[in-house]
């Protein structure tokens, strides 16, 4: 009944197309989401990241293509699908007019299994212990948030999608998010899957990314993997010297050298870096120090976009 | 499968955790109680039959039946798109006819309870102050039926046919909340239906073309059977063919409603 994929992911989306009309919202996506990860779907406004979120969990659906879930099709086995994806889509609308605690039961029986004591434990595990009992309407966005990731944990998922869930959390909030997904991920073997189109963000919180420009899939990379030293011609180093202008004049634009602030920047790898020192220090330059410059994922990031461009 | 009432539960949940509903529970017992009471004690008053105060109240109150129903019904889904929380609905192992299913089944459970709220406490309260005796045949007169039942079997006949009434404006409002996902213009297109639904059904009536048998205005007032048997509103129209027609009219209406759910994407 429940399989991993041969690849060892647990959701797979399968040249997933949503057009509207003649448009093309969401261009044959396809993405395997392994186990245990958090996973990061990255792109700018309105590139199609809550579209697919949404065609994810049967919100809208699709024109072509299918997700699998633990190897049932959301497309023709909708309930064995969804069973085991906990989500929050867009923001965590409530019943306002309902406690927090009401909100949390009436959400457990439409899914078999949750006890009582497990709602509380969720309660007390998102920090709304003093709170529960009020009516949502007095709650803050930060309180909705919690209670939203609450109702997403409730019936233990095997798969939690967070809609850009660092929306309107102040640092301390993200932060403990942060760090509450990664302990989901970690030990509780739940792979997550999270929206933003905060780079920065992603970078600290997610294993790997997905970046996702006008509907279309433009790279899945790991983090941690991107500042490669011996990369080939990716890397860049910064070197400190006591005459810039003279130095570059030296260099000649080898190495792709260029005049950076105090001092100047070439493109390539360790041994391009170790030939230029030599080739300053000889030439009677002092140089003060030479530092790795790792592109962080924002920079790679507006690379590959073009800019927060909205196409 | 686990259980579908849970569904209906929560339903019933959303729609009596509102204080609105207890509002309108209450209007309803504070009309009833109002007319009987005036006209007990008023001056020269207080004489009347039991069951003829009975039948003024349900003839008056029975739209506020209706039109509570309909706000309800407006807002059942519409209010879920509004407020996003659909969203969250949406995403639970249960198929979206289910879930539509349990909030129709919710919205007629509450159309029953205040049917019933006005059936019993009009019964009870005009029991107590005026009694339900007299000779039968002018209690039927004053009903306005040449029937020969027993007052209360007419009274659960008028109730019933007034259901009948309201589930037809309750599942058009159904619908409407669904198809457009605007309370605002459930209430007002089906309250459109209530109201001036008996002056053009008037008019529509002096039309002689075949066709006018056919529309569903004309059978939304199925009290007129009571009048006696073998009651015809136009020539041939008879109780039999009017449920029909409005039996037609109700699966076009479901069939329309369950497929725009079930079909629509959520973009809210």
């Amino acid at each position: 009944m429940e399989k991993l994929a041969p690849n060892g992911s647990i959701v797979q989306l399968k040249n997933v197309t949503k057009r509207i009309g003649r448009r093309t919202i969401i261009d044959d996506l396809s993405l395997d989401l392994p186990e245990a990860q958090v996973f990061g779907f990255l792109g700018p406004n309105g590139s199609g990241k809550t579209t697919t979120i949404r065609m994810m969990v049967g919100l809208m659906a699709m024109t072509e293509g299918d997700v699998i879930i633990r190897g049932h099709s959301v497309r023709d086995e909708f309930e064995k699908a969804i069973r085991h994806v906990g989500a929050i889509v867009e923001n965590p609308e409530m019943y306002k007019y309902l406690s927090g605690y009401d909100n949390l039961l009436m959400f457990s029986r439409m899914i078999p299994g949750i006890t009582r004591q497990r709602i509380d434990e969720v309660v007390e595990l998102v920090g709304l212990k003093g709170r529960i009992h009020d009516k949502v309407r007095t709650y803050s966005l930060g309180m909705r948030q919690r209670l939203g990731v609450a109702q997403a944990i409730m019936h233990k998922p095997t798969l939690l999608i967070l809609d850009e869930p660092t929306n309107g959390l102040d640092p301390a909030g993200i932060r403990e998010l942060r760090d509450y997904l990664r302990k989901l991920a970690k030990e509780e073997g739940i792979t997550v899957f999270v929206s933003s189109h905060l780079l920065s963000e992603m970078e600290l919180m997610c294993d790997r990314v997905a970046i996702i420009q006008a509907g279309k899939l433009i790279d899945v990379r790991d983090i941690g993997q991107t500042a490669d030293a011996d990369g080939a011609g990716g890397a860049a180093f910064f070197f400190d010297v006591d005459k810039p202008e003279d130095a570059l004049a030296l260099l000649a634009g080898a190495h792709g050298a260029q005049a950076a602030e105090g001092g100047l920047a070439i493109v390539g790898g360790r041994e391009a870096a170790a030939d230029v020192n030599a080739l300053l220090v000889r030439g009677g330059l002092r140089v003060y120090g030479i530092r790795m410059q790792n592109k962080s994922l924002e920079d790679q990031f507006l690379e590959m976009t073009g800019g927060e461009r909205i196409v | 499968m686990f259980d579908f009432l849970q569904l209906v539960a929560n339903e019933n949940l959303k729609i009596y955790r509102r204080i609105r509903t207890w509002i309108m529970f209450g209007i309803l017992v504070i009309l009833v109680l109002a007319i009987s009471l005036i006209a007990r004690y008023m001056p020269g008053g207080g004489d009347g039959s039991g069951w003829s105060m009975m039948m003024t109240e349900t003839f008056l109150l029975f739209i506020m039946v209706t039109i509570f129903t309909v706000v309800v019904s407006a807002e059942t889904v519409a209010g879920e798109f509004t407020s996003g929380t659909i969203k969250l609905l949406l995403i639970r192992p249960w198929s979206r006819s289910k879930i539509l299913l349990s909030k129709y089944i919710s919205v007629m459970l509450f159309a029953f309870a205040l049917a019933a709220t006005l059936f019993v406490l009009g019964f009870g309260v005009n029991a107590l102050l005026f009694g339900m005796g007299g000779a039968r045949e002018e209690i039927l007169a004053a009903l306005g039926t040449n029937r020969d039942i027993s007052p209360f079997s007419y009274m659960l006949a008028y109730y019933g046919f007034e259901f009948i009434s309201l589930i037809m404006i309750v599942t058009v409002s159904f619908m409407i909340s669904t198809v457009f996902r605007s309370g605002g213009l459930a209430i007002g297109l089906s309250l459109f239906f209530l109201m001036g639904g008996s002056v053009v059904t008037m008019l529509l009536m002096q039309l002689d073309y075949a066709w006018v048998d056919y529309l569903l205005l004309i059978h939304l007032d199925l009290t007129n059977y009571l009048i006696e048997p073998g009651f015809e509103l136009r020539d041939g129209v008879t109780l039999g063919f009017s449920l029909g027609v409005l039996a037609a009219y109700y699966v076009l209406i479901i069939a329309v409603t369950w497929l725009v759910f079930n079909k629509r994407d959520v973009a809210t």
